[in-house]
C-alpha cells in the first residue's frame, strides 16, 4: 500500500472525520494524521508545526462551514504561509452551490497549491484519485 | 472856407449830437463825427478824421456809395440798411440816412451821414424766423397739430398737421360742429363737448386722451388739449393742440397685454418664483411663493430669508445668493431643503439666476423653486421598500442556503455511513456505524426543528402583539434561568425602569431575552465573573433595550456580518450551535424592530435591540 507522509482533516462534523479516515484506511497508509474541528485551530496548529519543524501536510481535507473560522478564511491565511511544497487541498463540502465551487476555483488561481472542489459524501474512487496524485 | 472859430464851434456841437452822425466833405472824407458815431463803430477820431468813409467797410457796398454820390448832387433822403464787419470781425447791421450838407449859399459842401445800429434787431428777426421754422418742423415730426376757435365769429382754423391727422385736404374748412363730430360717438364725443363748454363758460383748459375717426374712417387715439385765451376780461379764442398717439396707445396696450400674460403665467406656475435685491430681500414673489410662506404678497415683500426660515437654513440660502450675485453664475437645479419658522421642512429643486445691470454687476437675482417634497417622500418610501425587499431576499437566499447545506450534509452522512455499513464485515464496527447513524438522525431532527422555528417566525405575518412590562419580563426570564445562571456564577443587573412597557409577541420577547442572556453568559471571560446588564429607554417610535456583558467580546470587523447568520459560531465552545442569535434576529425583525452590536475583544459585547412601537 502506498504511504503518504502527512494527512490533515479539518471538519467540525465528527462523522465526516470518521468517514474520511475509514476510507483512507482502506487504500493508503500514513505516517501522520491530524484533524481539527474548525479553521482557527487548524491554521494555528499547522502554522506552529510549519514554523517549528518546517513540516506541512501533503493532503488537506477542508470543510467550508465551520465555526469560528470557516474554510475560506482558513484558505486565505494558509496560502499566505511561505510553503514551497505543493499541498493538495480538497475543499470538501455538502454545498452544491455553484458560488462555492467558483470560490474554490478563484483560490486555486491565487496559489501554487492544488485546490480541488469536492462534494460530500466522498467516495472511495475519488479518494483513490486524491491519494494517487499525492 | 470856414473860419477857425466856426470849425471849433461846429466840432464841439457835432461831438455832442445824440444821434450817430458823421460829416463828410465832397471827397467823402470824414470832417466831423459825433461821439456816439465813434462809439458805435468802435473808432477813434485820430484814425478817422480826414480818411475816406469807405475805410469803414471791408467790402464795397455799391448801393451805399451810390446814395452818398447822389447826396453830393443835392439829392438827399435816401435810406437803407447796410452790413459791415467791425474790428473784431463781427457782422454789424446799421440803418443809414444820408443827407446833403449845404453851406449858407446853398452849395453842397459834403454829406451828413446818420446811422442807427440795428444789429440786435436783425438778430432778433432771424431768431424769430428760425423759431417759426423749428416749430413747424417739430409739430410735423411729433404729429402735433394746432387749432384755434375764434369766439367773435365762431371761426375754426386748423393747421396743416391737424388737417393731416383728420385726413382732410389742405383746403378743408372746419367749423365747431364738424370738429366735434370727428370724435368717436359716445365717451370721446361727450367728453370733448363738455370740455369745450366748460372752457367757454368757466375758462377751464382741458387735456384728454380720446378716440376719433378720420375722414377716411380710420380710428385713432389722440390727445386733445385746449385753452381759452382772454384779452382783458374778454374771451377771444380757444387755442389748442391735437396729437396722434395711436402708435403709443397701441404699444402701451400691447405691453399691458404682455405684462398681464406674463403675470398670469408667473402666478399660476406651480413653482415658487421670487426676485431678490442685493440684500437678499424679496422684491417680487408669485402666488406659489405666497402660498408656500402663508403670507400675502405685500407682507412678504422686503423680507429676507432670516425673517422667514430658521437661522441655519437662511444662512445657507444667503451664501448661495451672494455666490450667484458675486460670480454672476447661476445655480441650476440644485436640491435644497427649507425649514420654515414653524419647523415645516420642504425639499426643493432650486435655481438662482443673477440679474445683471448695465454696469455688468448684479443688482439682484431671480429664483425658481419647485417643491419636490412629495416626490422625495415617495422616493424615501420606495427606498425603504427596496431595503426591506433586498433584506428579505438576502434572508431568503441565506435560508435556502442553510436548508440545502444542512439537509444535504445530513444526507451525505447517511449515504456515507450506509455505504460503510453495507460493506462492513466486522460486527463491532457495524455497531459503531449504527451508533453514528442514530446520531446523524438526531442531528437531522434537531436541524429540522430549528428550521421549522425560523419558518414559523417568518411566516407569521399577523403577529398578535401585546403590551408587556419589560422589567417584569426580565425578572421572570431570570427565574427560569436560575440554575444555569447560578451554575455560571452569573449576575443579572436589571436596570430597566418599571414603567417601560413594550408591544411585542410575548413568546418572542421571552426567547429574545433568554437567547441574549445565555449567549452573554456562555461567552464569559473565564477570568471574570459574568455580569449581564440590561437597560432601556424610550426613543421616537422605538424602545431601546441594551444588553451589555463583560464577556469575551467579538471582533466585529472579522465576524460582524456573520454574527447573526445561521450555524455560525465564533467561539470554540461545545454549546455554540449558532442557531440562537439567528432565531432571535428573525424574531426581532418579525416585530419590525432591529438589532445592532457593539463589541470589543476582551472587554465585552453590547446588543442594542430596537422594539418598534408603532407596528
Amino acid at each position: 500500500m502506498k504511504t503518504i507522509n502527512s494527512i490533515c482533516i479539518i471538519d467540525d462534523d465528527p462523522i465526516t472525520v470518521f468517514g474520511v479516515k475509514k476510507i483512507l484506511g482502506k487504500i493508503v497508509e500514513w505516517n501522520e494524521m491530524s484533524s481539527y474541528a474548525d479553521g482557527k485551530s487548524a491554521i494555528d496548529g499547522l502554522t506552529s508545526v510549519f514554523i517549528n519543524n518546517g513540516k506541512t501536510p501533503d493532503i488537506i481535507f477542508l470543510d467550508i462551514n465551520m465555526p469560528i473560522m470557516d474554510g475560506w478564511q482558513f484558505l486565505e491565511e494558509f496560502i499566505k504561509l511561505p510553503i514551497t511544497k505543493k499541498v493538495q487541498i480538497n475543499v470538501v463540502t455538502s454545498s452544491i452551490d455553484p458560488v462555492d465551487q467558483k470560490k474554490a476555483e478563484d483560490f486555486a488561481l491565487m496559489t501554487h497549491h492544488i485546490i480541488t472542489f469536492r462534494n460530500k459524501p466522498l467516495r472511495i474512487e475519488e479518494m483513490k484519485e486524491v491519494t494517487k496524485a499525492a | 472856407m470856414l473860419s477857425e472859430f466856426q470849425v471849433n464851434v461846429n466840432d464841439y456841437l457835432i461831438k455832442q449830437l445824440p444821434t450817430s452822425t458823421a460829416f463828410l466833405n465832397r471827397k467823402l472824407e470824414v470832417l466831423y463825427a459825433s461821439d456816439k458815431w465813434y462809439k458805435e463803430f468802435n473808432l477813434s477820431p485820430k484814425n478817422v478824421i480826414g480818411e475816406n468813409i469807405s475805410i469803414l467797410f471791408k467790402a464795397k457796398n455799391p448801393e451805399w456809395e451810390q446814395t452818398l454820390k447822389q447826396c453830393l448832387d443835392g439829392k438827399s433822403g435816401k435810406n437803407g440798411i447796410v452790413s459791415f464787419f467791425d474790428k473784431s470781425n463781427k457782422e454789424k447791421w446799421f440803418e443809414y440816412n444820408n443827407a446833403s450838407w449845404y453851406d449858407d449859399q446853398e452849395n453842397v459842401i459834403g454829406v451828413i451821414v446818420q446811422t442807427k445800429d440795428i444789429t440786435e434787431k436783425i438778430h432778433a428777426e432771424q431768431k424769430l424766423k428760425k423759431l417759426e421754422l423749428l416749430l413747424k418742423e417739430k409739430s410735423e415730426i411729433a404729429k402735433i397739430g394746432s387749432w384755434e376757435l375764434r369766439i367773435a365769429d365762431n371761426k375754426v382754423t386748423w393747421c396743416d398737421i391737424t388737417k393731416k391727422i383728420h385726413e382732410v385736404p389742405k383746403n378743408y374748412m372746419p367749423d365747431v360742429d364738424t370738429s366735434i363730430n370727428f370724435y368717436k360717438n359716445g365717451f370721446s364725443r361727450n367728453t370733448i363737448s363738455m370740455a369745450v363748454f366748460h372752457a367757454i363758460n368757466n375758462g377751464t383748459p382741458w387735456n384728454e386722451k380720446l378716440q376719433m375717426i378720420t375722414a377716411k374712417g380710420k380710428e385713432l387715439w389722440v390727445i386733445a388739449a385746449g385753452k381759452p385765451v382772454y384779452e382783458g376780461e374778454k374771451l377771444v379764442s380757444i387755442i389748442g393742440t391735437f396729437q396722434d398717439i395711436t402708435a403709443q396707445v397701441e404699444s402701451e396696450m400691447k405691453a399691458k397685454e404682455n405684462e398681464h400674460l406674463l403675470t398670469t403665467l408667473v402666478d399660476n406656475l406651480p413653482i415658487n418664483i421670487y426676485f431678490k435685491d442685493l440684500e437678499s430681500r424679496k422684491v417680487f414673489v408669485n402666488k406659489s411663493e405666497c402660498e408656500y410662506l402663508g403670507m400675502p404678497q405685500n407682507k412678504l415683500l422686503g423680507k429676507n430669508d432670516f425673517q422667514l426660515y430658521n437661522k441655519e437654513i437662511a444662512q445657507i440660502s444667503r451664501n448661495e445668493d451672494l455666490e450667484v450675485m458675486h460670480n454672476l453664475e447661476p445655480i441650476l437645479g440644485m436640491e435644497t431643503t427649507n425649514i420654515k419658522k414653524n419647523g415645516e421642512k420642504t425639499t426643493f429643486i432650486t435655481s438662482k439666476i443673477p440679474l445683471k445691470g448695465e454696469d455688468g454687476n448684479a443688482y439682484g437675482l431671480v429664483g425658481f423653486s419647485m417643491d419636490i417634497t412629495p416626490m422625495k417622500q415617495k422616493e424615501e418610501e420606495l427606498r425603504n421598500l427596496i431595503n426591506v425587499t433586498s433584506l428579505q431576499n438576502k434572508k431568503l437566499i441565506n435560508f435556502a442556503h442553510i436548508v440545502s447545506h444542512n439537509l444535504r450534509s445530513h444526507s451525505a452522512n447517511f449515504s456515507m455511513l450506509l455505504d460503510f455499513f453495507v460493506n462492513e464485515e466486522n460486527e463491532k464496527e457495524k455497531q459503531n456505524i449504527i451508533g453514528m447513524l442514530v446520531d446523524a438522525s438526531d442531528n437531522l431532527l434537531e436541524t429540522l426543528d430549528n428550521l421549522n422555528d425560523v419558518v414559523a417566525i417568518n411566516t407569521n405575518i399577523n403577529l398578535d402583539k401585546k403590551s408587556v412590562n419589560l422589567s417584569k419580563k426580565i425578572d421572570s426570564v431570570q427565574k427560569n434561568l436560575i440554575a444555569f445562571l447560578q451554575g455560571n456564577d452569573a449576575i443579572i443587573e436589571n436596570k430597566v425602569p418599571n414603567d417601560i412597557n413594550i408591544k411585542v409577541v410575548p413568546a418572542y420577547i421571552e426567547s429574545i431575552l433568554m437567547n441574549f442572556i445565555t449567549n452573554s453568559v456562555k461567552y464569559k471571560d473565564p477570568n471574570r465573573k459574568p455580569i449581564v446588564s440590561l437597560k432601556a429607554k424610550k426613543l421616537e417610535n422605538y424602545t431601546l433595550l441594551s444588553i451589555s456583558d463583560n464577556g469575551l467580546g467579538i471582533d466585529l470587523n472579522k465576524y460582524g456580518d456573520k454574527l447573526f447568520g445561521m450555524y455560525k459560531t465564533f467561539h470554540n465552545h461545545s454549546d455554540a450551535k449558532g442557531i440562537g442569535l439567528y432565531i432571535t434576529k428573525n424574531q426581532i425583525e418579525a416585530m419590525n424592530g432591529y438589532v445592532t452590536t457593539q463589541s470589543e475583544v476582551g472587554k465585552g459585547t453590547t446588543f442594542n435591540i430596537y422594539f418598534n412601537e408603532n407596528n
